[in-house]
């Protein structure tokens, strides 16, 4: 047990190396301004709310899945993404969610698993039923393969 | 004709490499020796071994025109290892000669260049070493790619023009360097990676799709396209001209080798135990089969009903439901029944290399595989089947 609490083990040796490796080197930053995606994230969400007023759920998750926010400074905008697209999950049937993926493109699935995997790490499972997120989990995975559980694990463009 | 299957050990096959005439195989047994082997008849032959690595040999290749093998280690040497007569007895012994790398983390992956006279040590210090013999001081030296990599290579692959070469890197990049050294070299042709070519120009650097490690990379035939597979379970194909990039991604796990049989098809294996089949042109690329026919194999089909449909589910799912299932309904527990844990696949376990077996003219007819379950598979590219009916059950 002590071996684990030596003091040297909380020292920060990155900080001594002259070429560390930080996380933003692993992947393209986000062109766009962090109050600029914002924005967007905000815009979405009312394109949301009319698309789901026209019972539209494939449009709806295809406007909230395109230039997913990502990266650092993006806090606000990645938490109304994902309130967003939560609120589009819980009120698709169940009956209809395989079309719904089917229809989306590969990037969209992709990201819709990221979405996914964060909406069950949250507290409370982001306040809607854990069966709504694992039904859609099933059915993602029936249609993209485990390839897209692997994707989801690997990129660092955190959502 | 159907593959050829060699049990060589129960212990994971980390590297393999054939001689000339595919008539000698050295292979590392997870280990720090190199084993040889010689084919007799249906089967392989334990002959000598080479012990002078401290740690564990990573990587093994066999150069065919001048017969000398190259290893790469965990202990951050390399030897060039030839056979010469001994001294008293006159018997011929594989003999070994350092190689001054000067790397300070292990070595991941060696190649012999086309012509012979270079080879390329793949390393976690963030450099590729490319190594010359120097005829004054009768060693081998390194000269070193380091810029711009960030993380541990951990494959190398070389151009047929002996001078380019790609490498996959943690870094989630493909690059493509030059590896010109004006001592041994002939000034290279003009390509479509570029004209001027000094050593350490970068001619391509390209990012997995999904932020992946790029476990392989591989030049085509001619040299003019590059591909790699990376960890976030696709493939890329690269035509530097525009560049145009074809990515596939895979529903399957990653794929961890690959081997280009034409300039257009590849097959690639990893972590789903069978090797795929891509092919494609400038006009796109997608996945076309799998060399391991699994209704060949043992597998039972009853026990996956209704499975069948979902293709492309992959056999985690499968696996774990039929699992549950039996416990769950029938009170069954599986993990008594031997046939839960083979899989139907010919490979038990993940491919770690695949390499060409048989070369007639510029088309690979014949790959070899290897991988964790200490197999050895010689298979024929021509035998592919299609694979999305039998996704769903892969494993009973």
């Amino acid at each position: 047990m002590s071996v684990l609490n030596i003091p040297f083990r909380k020292i920060d040796i990155d900080k001594y190396d002259e070429d560390v490796l930080n996380d933003e080197d692993l992947y393209d930053a986000d062109p766009r301004d962090p109050s600029q995606v914002l924005e967007e994230a905000r815009q979405r969400q009312a394109a949301v709310r009319s698309s789901l007023a026209k019972n539209n759920t494939a449009e709806a998750l295809e406007i909230v899945l395109e230039n997913a926010p990502y990266g650092p400074n993006v806090d606000e905008a990645k938490e109304i993404t994902l309130s967003t697209l939560l609120t589009i999950l819980n009120s698709t049937k169940a009956t209809e969610i395989t079309a719904v993926i089917k229809s989306l493109s590969p990037d969209a699935q992709d990201t819709l698993m990221k979405y996914i995997y964060k909406g069950m790490a949250m507290p409370g499972w982001g306040d809607i039923s854990g069966s709504v997120l694992l039904g859609w989990h099933e059915k993602l995975t029936e249609i993209t393969g485990v390839g897209s559980i692997v994707r989801a694990m690997t990129d660092r463009r955190v959502v | 004709m159907p593959p050829e299957i060699f049990t060589l050990a129960q212990t994971p096959i980390t590297a393999h490499a054939f001689n000339a005439d595919r008539q000698e195989l050295a292979v590392s047994l997870n280990s720090n020796e190199v084993q040889l082997y010689s084919r007799k008849g249906q089967e392989w032959i334990p002959t000598e071994t080479l012990s002078e690595h401290d740690k564990l040999i990573t990587s093994i290749d066999w150069a065919p025109n001048s017969n000398r093998i190259v290893t790469a280690s965990q202990d951050r040497n390399a030897y060039v290892w030839t056979e010469t007569p001994d001294p008293e007895t006159g018997k011929l012994i594989w003999k070994p000669t350092l190689v001054l790398l000067r790397i300070n983390r292990a070595a991941t992956h060696v190649r012999w260049s086309p012509l012979e006279n270079k080879f390329a040590v793949a390393s976690g210090a963030r450099t590729i070493a490319v190594c010359s013999f120097d005829e004054e001081s009768n060693w081998w030296v390194a000269k070193h790619l380091k810029k711009p990599i960030r993380s541990t290579v951990l494959s190398v692959d070389w151009h047929p023009n002996n001078v380019l070469l790609a490498a996959g890197s943690a870094d989630m990049k493909a690059r493509v360097f030059s590896g010109y050294i004006k001592e041994v070299d002939e000034r290279p042709a003009p390509s479509v990676w570029g004209s001027k070519l000094p050593f350490n120009t970068i001619c391509g650097e390209y990012s997995s799709p999904a932020g992946g490690w790029v476990h392989t990379v591989g030049f085509s035939p001619s040299g003019d396209v590059l591909a790699f597979a990376s960890h976030d379970s696709s493939i890329t194909i690269v035509y530097p001209g525009g560049p145009t990039v074809y990515t596939v991604r895979l529903p399957t796990l990653p794929l961890v080798t690959l081997s280009w049989t034409s300039e257009e098809s590849i097959v690639a294996a990893g972590h789903d135990c069978r090797p795929l089949v891509y092919a494609g042109s400038e006009q796109g690329w997608q996945e076309v089969g799998t060399l391991d026919d699994a209704s060949s194999s043992k597998a039972s089909e009853g026990s996956r009903s209704g499975f069948g449909s979902s293709g492309g589910v992959g056999r985690l799912k499968a696996g774990a439901f039929a699992t549950f299932r039996d416990a769950d309904s029938r009170g069954q527990n599986t993990g008594s029944v031997s046939s839960d844990t083979k899989l139907n696949t010919i490979h038990q376990n993940t491919i770690t290399s695949i390499r060409p077996y048989d070369i007639e003219g510029g088309y690979v007819a014949r790959v070899s595989t290897s991988g964790v379950d200490g197999t050895l598979v010689i298979w024929d590219t021509n035998e592919v089947s299609a694979l999305t009916a039998r996704m769903g059950g892969v494993r009973i």
